[in-house]
């Protein structure tokens, strides 16, 4: 028994459960209302009630596809939202992203393959130049468009993923405090942070944020006492642009009241 | 039809042709593209050297997002190699990054033979040998290579 090959077996299992959460939930979903939650929550009082102190900070989410990616799916989603209306941060955001290619093959990243996945991450980042959007409208659907098409999509989420272990590495005395366990902040890189499909933590979050320059908000909320969902800035005291719902395990994207 | 698979599959063709790595080489077969045939020469100064092995890889479309199947199709005497052809590898299972291409998975295998891994064995035999009989394994690992010349 113990020379067959398992692992192909163990891949295949896997397989065909990630096929069948694919023909479920798209990449990214449409504008649902906060209030869709309740659908998955019957009869469950500590959700609903923080599901109502949600409501009155968030109006509409987005879902996006559990499959380990969500936080940088729904992070790249609504970061170029923002920033497709934002003429000023998009300025500063492309040619940081634009620079950030001499800077991960300076740290040691492949020059051949990681080129592949900067000029389709920079193609994408083009089409949503607020120079060229003339309606809010027609760049959320492009922005849908472009995140339920799997090649971009995926593609995204790899460069997200490689400038989130440069910053790692970049800063590992500092990042090394943060992982648990006996994993070198190399080993961590290479198993948790840039293979698709890996599920993101804080510290995933923290040197992407870092990285790019950004702040995120994520909104926690889970069997925790008090009835009101907790939020959490990174890095704390600037200004969010991008805000999250995080339930145990998974990422959703947030649009504020206004 | 293109897909960002097969793209990239032709881009990491061209890379292997034009700066190809010592001692191994891979095409994909004439029809399809998905389907590669590979060589790697056994290293030097190891038991492996002088030997042909011959892989074969099959991409799916979500390369390079997740890695290939890669399956040696000489008989290979190795503890991470399962009497199947199938290679226990880290980077072509949990820690596999769509930053490798082919170049890099055939050198990966290639420094795999020099440098087995006997603690996750695929070929428990082989591993033992490895450990405990270091001459007895390189007597078997020989057999394959002189195997490797007629296949």
């Amino acid at each position: 028994m113990e020379n067959e090959n398992r692992d192909e077996m163990i891949i295949k299992q896997q397989r065909e459960i990630e096929r069948e959460i694919c023909e479920a939930i798209p990449l990214v979903s449409q504008l649902n209302e906060i209030g869709s939650l309740n659908d998955e929550y019957e009869n469950d009082e500590v959700y609903i009630n923080k599901i109502k102190d949600l409501q009155t900070k968030y109006r509409y989410m987005r879902r996006t596809r559990p499959d380990g990616n969500c936080f940088f799916r729904a992070f790249a989603f609504a970061y170029l939202e923002y920033l497709g209306k934002n003429t000023h941060d998009y300025i500063s955001f492309r040619s940081l992203a634009q620079e950030s290619k001499e800077k991960l093959i300076k740290l040691g990243f492949p020059q051949f393959t990681l080129e592949d996945f900067h000029d389709t991450f920079m193609e994408v980042v083009k089409k949503f130049d607020p120079a060229e959007i003339s309606l809010d409208k027609d760049m959320t659907e492009e922005l849908s468009l472009t995140f339920n098409e799997q090649g971009y999509s995926d593609y995204v989420v790899v460069y997200l993923r490689l400038l989130t272990s440069g910053k790692l590495q970049e800063e590992a005395d500092f990042y090394q405090h943060f992982i648990e366990g006996n994993f070198t902040i190399e080993e961590f890189r290479h198993q948790e942070v840039e293979p698709m499909y890996k599920e993101s933590d804080h510290i995933h979050i923290i040197a992407l944020c870092s990285a790019l320059d950004v702040c995120v908000r994520v909104e926690y909320m889970d069997r925790g006492d008090g009835g009101k969902i907790k939020a959490h800035d990174f890095p704390e005291g600037k200004e969010p642009k991008v805000f999250l719902l995080y339930r145990p395990g998974h990422y959703d994207i947030l649009y504020p009241n206004k | 039809m293109s897909t960002p698979a097969r793209r990239r599959l032709m881009r990491d063709f061209k890379r292997l042709q034009e700066d190809p790595p010592t001692g191994v080489s891979g095409a994909p077969t004439d029809n399809n593209i998905m389907i590669w045939n590979a060589v790697i020469f056994g290293p030097h100064d190891t038991p492996f050297e002088d030997g042909t092995f011959k892989l074969t890889i099959e991409f799916t479309e979500e390369y390079p997002n997740k890695p290939p199947t890669v399956r040696f199709v000489s008989k290979v005497f190795h503890p991470n190699v399962y009497a199947d052809g199938g290679i226990c590898l880290d980077i072509l299972q949990n820690r596999w990054s769509p930053t490798y291409d082919v170049s890099a998975i055939l050198t990966s295998i290639q420094s795999l033979l020099s440098d087995p891994n006997p603690n996750s064995p695929a070929n428990s035999t082989a591993a033992q040998l490895y450990k405990e009989n270091r001459r007895e394994y390189e007597k078997r690992v020989k057999a394959c290579v002189e195997q490797s010349f007629i296949d």
